[in-house]
């Protein structure tokens, strides 16, 4: 078939450049966990396995290893369910379709410092609106930040706020290609609004679904800076998880080999997780 | 589709509220950064109203006077646009040529890229950096661009497949039967039927290169390079009192987002209603 | 000293061309390609650019919009002068020194840096990156506390002290006919006479961050300080719950647990303007601080900055008081250019620094004393006009009773431990465990004696 050898071309072209702009990079901070550097600058010396198991006896992992799956986990649900209930609703027969989908993704559009900067202005105790607008109802005035409850409260709703429209608008595609025949079909057989939704539209979103609870899933165990930027991890270490332990031991105690350590042996919960999803939910079926 | 007449009154009501309370929640932040922005700083501190004014333009006018908002913001545009366009290329091919082709451990080869978002961002962008400033690319937009690639090439990768995967091969055989290429079946029949997935992967590339922050940070290092989010958080430094300059600085990331989106969104419905030929 | 990332800087030194060509302009040699085709835009010429002109890399870390405006007007005088390119590329302070990293990581080093902790300083100065500025230095007087020497050598310019104290509302206690406090209950007493409903009183006394943060290690241990606590002793041995020390230390978390009464919430956010916002919309009678928060009101709203007056942080019993070490100052790196980058600090050194320090007028304290003495320096208006500031900075670099100290400074020498201290968080912990969680003082200076022991020896 003409046009089948350009596309080959192209295809490994193109894996050939990802090759050396990811891989690349992961090999070496997967290297530098097997060594012993200060910084980027010192010049290391080969431990073996010494920083992994000084990293896994560490109290200090396993609890950030725990805080981040219920960080990461309730945050995905939340996208997750608000997001197609969004689409729904952006899919609906609504008055200002056009205008009411461009303030629905809204806060997709924000690079997340500035949602940071926001927030933390709203949230501010003397003067910010969302703490003086609980004190005129009468909540009295709430310390945000000093609970370790809230603070990781306040980490997952501004996650769901920022992130939830990309679910929103992959679910919205997804819902374009779903056949009207097939909910035609469900009507005549008596379904109701909910079977509907839970019979056909759901299943039809499958593949989009599978795609988009996995990239958000990778992606909010990774999520650094909204947490770095509302809470820096406190209190308490109430909110540091295993990107901000990563971080703090890489960039700010001299310790680059453990940072990396860290972020090692995340890639491979994460790729264990990865691997026990695609036998879950197998994403080859179709082929 | 329906007709809101089929609707009861009843579920319409509720539809409003929904819709009411989705709009408060997406957009209050946004108002208040806005209303921040405007808002004459020398009574930034004293007062909380949730209606504008004292207007003032002040904290504009701080800002501006001494950043290269202007440079920056080309600078944005090009960086975004050219990821974009590369990021559009290479996922549709790679995610057709996984749909269709058959090539053995595909599914691992798609897999591995998912690496780039399983380490830390800054702790891939220094030996990233590193390669670039070997190859003579350290400090130049084309560095950041590719860097960019890293973050939206899987994600469109992946997004593409699943539409790809959905669209019926029957109608690519078809045209193949009538004496097209497969690289004319693609272009004609395939590349049509999934532009809602295109348009989709081609905005969320643009926001990931448009918002980016940390390999932006890494890449670039002149003032004259510099992308918005960066230069704009250099400039206003975090630092004590500054808050109607932050919002200003926001507002103005945000801004030309938000027109670019409004005028867009046509487009973008009308890439998603594209998709619904099949209805 | 190993000599290590210096394989990579071959590639600076091919890129350098020799003989610069000054006819050839790097933005007109921008503009030709620029004008060929979209690949200039995406900066591929930049190589064959730099053959063209010497240019020095300067990164910069003071990102406010007036001291950037300050350094690209250097830069241009400079270039203007000499032929010599100064690239400046600003980034936040936090930022400085992963930039510095990378830079000298990828081959491509910065020729000066702006640092903010010692530490950062000696971990450059051990991997041999840094070019000492011992003739520089040499050639000026300065301040107490501030150079830092390693091994002999100078391997900073400090430009400022950037010294952390208590802001007050004049105003306020000019009114209720207050004065200046000597002491821990004289400072209670003044918060909470200030404290209440309705004109000239404020809602609360005072906001110290507790969260882990750098914030934290700035505004928040000023009293330990002047309580005589400490963190290393001449010998690096960690005497924060050893004997005396351990004493002051207790009775400094208790003096802050009954601080916190007259602190609103929020004192566990983790950033810089937290302690300040309330003061500045008149809900606070004090503010931990620094100069800068005074040049911020001051360009903003001149009446309300001229209410504000500073003292330092006292001692329970008056005998010393503290404000916190801040200093921030300029590096020479070991690069191809650093020849021509020492001549530019040398340059600098005279008007510029004067027209740098002057964009926080206030805030940036010299940390060079023949700066007090010159007419160009004393020449700006708010130095005059905020001398009620000003006479106690200087005041806190000559009184023998004024403590300058700060955890990343602990220690007899400049030294990365205090550094990792500092980042560490263990200080702030501290705070956390007493008023978050409700630990004993003594118990909390244990738990973060221990930790700091195991930061020091640990990596």
């Amino acid at each position: 078939m003409g046009g089948d050898r350009t596309i080959y071309g192209l295809f490994f072209f193109g894996l050939a450049l990802t090759a050396v702009v990811i891989v690349y990079p992961a090999v070496y901070a997967i290297e530098l966990s097997f060594q012993n550097a200060q910084s980027f600058i010192s010049e290391p010396e080969w431990v073996g396995f010494d920083n992994y198991v000084r990293v896994l006896q560490d109290a200090e992992f396993w609890n950030a290893l725990w805080r981040g799956i219920v960080f990461a986990g309730t945050a995905i649900l939340l996208q997750i369910v608000l997001g197609i209930g969004f689409a729904m609703l952006l899919d609906a027969a609504i008055p200002f379709k056009r205008a009411f989908r461009g303030i629905a993704i809204l806060p997709y559009l924000l690079p997340t410092l500035i949602v940071a900067l926001t927030f933390r202005w709203m949230l501010n105790d003397p003067i910010g609106v969302i703490t003086v607008a609980m004190q005129d109802l009468g909540f009295g005035t709430v310390d945000w930040f000093g609970s370790p409850t809230l603070a990781m409260g306040i980490v997952i709703t501004i996650s769901v706020w920022i992130w939830t429209p990309f679910v929103t608008v992959a679910i919205l595609a997804g819902l374009q290609s779903v056949p009207e025949s097939l909910y035609e079909a469900a009507k005549v057989d008596g379904a109701s609004a909910w079977q509907r939704f839970w019979h056909v539209t759901i299943p039809q979103l499958g593949p989009v679904l599978t795609v988009v609870v996995l990239l958000r899933a990778i992606w909010m165990f990774n999520k650094f800076d909204i947490v770095w930027l509302m809470t820096g991890g406190g209190p308490l270490q109430a909110t540091e998880h295993l990107p901000i332990l990563a971080y703090r031991k890489a960039f700010q105690s001299y310790d680059v080999s453990t940072g990396a350590t860290v972020s090692t042996i995340s890639f491979l919960i994460l790729a264990v997780a990865v691997l026990i999803y695609f036998r879950m939910f197998p994403l080859d079926t179709k082929d | 589709m329906k007709t809101e007449l089929e609707v009861p009154l009843s579920s319409r009501l509720a539809l409003y509220v929904a819709m009411a309370v989705t709009l408060i929640y997406s957009f209050f932040p946004v108002y208040w950064m806005l209303v921040t922005s405007v808002r004459d700083p020398k009574v930034l501190y004293n007062q909380v109203s949730l209606i504008p004014g004292p207007f003032s333009l002040e904290s504009y006018e701080t800002l501006l006077a001494a950043t290269d908002y202007p440079t920056w913001f080309t600078n944005s545009v090009l960086v975004a646009s050219v990821t974009v366009v590369i990021t559009l290329i290479f996922s549709v091919l790679i995610a057709y040529a996984v749909t269709r082709l058959h090539l053995r451990g595909k599914t691992a080869i798609i897999g591995s890229m998912l690496l780039a978002y399983m380490f830390p961002p800054l702790l891939v962008a220094i030996p990233l950096y590193t390669i670039f400033a070997q190859i003579g690319l350290a400090n130049t937009h084309f560095a950041l661009i590719l860097s960019h690639c890293t973050i939206t090439l899987p994600l469109g990768v992946w997004l593409l497949w699943g539409f790809f995967k959905q669209l019926p091969i029957d109608v690519e055989q078809a045209a193949m039967v009538d004496g097209c290429s497969r690289l004319g079946a693609f272009f004609r029949v395939v590349l049509p039927l999934s532009l809602p997935g295109v348009t989709t992967v081609a905005i969320f590339s643009f926001l990931l290169s448009w918002t980016d922050y940390t390999f932006a940070l890494v890449m670039i290092d002149s003032d004259d390079q510099k992308t918005l989010p960066v230069g704009l958080e250099t400039m206003t430094g975090q630092y004590e009192l500054r808050d109607g300059e932050l919002m200003a600085g926001s507002t103005l990331i945000a801004l030309p987002l938000l027109v670019l989106f409004i005028f867009l969104n046509r487009y973008f419905i009308h890439g998603l209603a594209a998709g619904a030929v099949k209805r | 000293m190993a000599k290590s990332g210096k394989k990579f800087s071959k590639h600076a030194v091919t890129r350098q061309g020799d003989a610069p060509r000054k006819t050839l302009s790097r933005r007109s040699v921008v503009k030709a390609v620029g004008v060929a085709g979209g690949a200039a835009a995406l900066g591929f010429p930049a190589p064959f650019v730099n053959a063209a002109q010497k240019e020095i890399r300067f990164l910069n870390g003071e990102p406010t919009v007036e001291s950037v405006r300050a350094m690209k007007f250097a830069a241009a005088q400079y270039e203007k002068e000499t032929g010599v390119k100064v690239q400046m590329d600003t980034v936040p302070v936090g930022k400085a020194f992963e930039k510095l990293q990378t830079g000298i990581k990828a081959g491509r080093p910065y020729d000066i840096g702006t640092l903010f902790f010692i530490g950062d300083v000696v971990l450059l100065a051990s991997e041999g990156q840094l070019a000492p500025l011992n003739e520089i230095i040499e050639q000026y007087e300065w301040g107490p506390r501030i150079l830092f020497p390693i091994d002999g050598n100078y391997y900073w310019y400090p430009y400022d002290y950037n010294l952390c104290w208590i802001n007050y509302r004049r105003d306020l206690y000019d009114k209720h006919g207050l004065k200046e406090p000597a002491n821990w209950t004289e400072l209670m007493e003044n918060m909470a006479a200030l404290k209440g409903e309705g004109d000239d009183m404020t809602e609360n006394g005072i906001l110290h961050p507790i969260s882990s943060s750098s914030a934290t290690n700035y505004f928040s241990f000023g009293y330990m300080w002047a309580e005589g606590g400490q963190v290393f002793d001449d010998n690096w041995n960690v005497v924060l719950d050893q004997g005396d020390v351990k004493k002051s230390v207790i009775s400094y978390l208790d003096y802050f647990n009954d601080l916190t009464d007259l602190m609103p919430t929020g004192i566990a956010q983790a950033e810089w303007g937290v302690g300040l916002r309330g003061f500045r919309s008149g809900q606070l009678s004090h503010a931990p601080g620094t100069g800068r928060a005074i040049d911020v009101i001051r360009t903003t709203d001149e009446e309300m900055a001229q209410k504000i007056g500073i003292f330092p942080f006292p001692s329970s019993d008056g005998k010393q008081v503290a404000v916190n070490h801040g200093y921030d100052g300029w590096v020479v790196l070991d690069t191809p250019q650093t020849e021509e980058a020492m001549k530019f600090m040398k340059w600098f050194s005279d008007e510029h620094l004067i027209n740098f320090l002057h964009t926080s007028a206030v805030h940036y304290q010299p940390a060079r004393m023949d700066i007090y003495e010159d007419p160009r320096w004393l020449a700006h208006p708010a130095l005059e006009q905020y001398s009620h500031i000003t006479s106690w900075q200087k005041r806190f670099l000559t009184d023998p009773d004024v403590v300058i100290a700060s955890i990343d400074s602990a220690g007899p020498v400049a030294d990365l431990r205090s550094a990792k201290v500092f980042r560490s968080y263990a200080l702030p912990e501290m705070l956390q465990n007493k008023i978050l969680k409700g630990m004993d003082s003594s118990e909390a200076v244990d738990v973060a004696a221990n930790k700091i022991r195991d930061v020091v020896s640990g990596g």
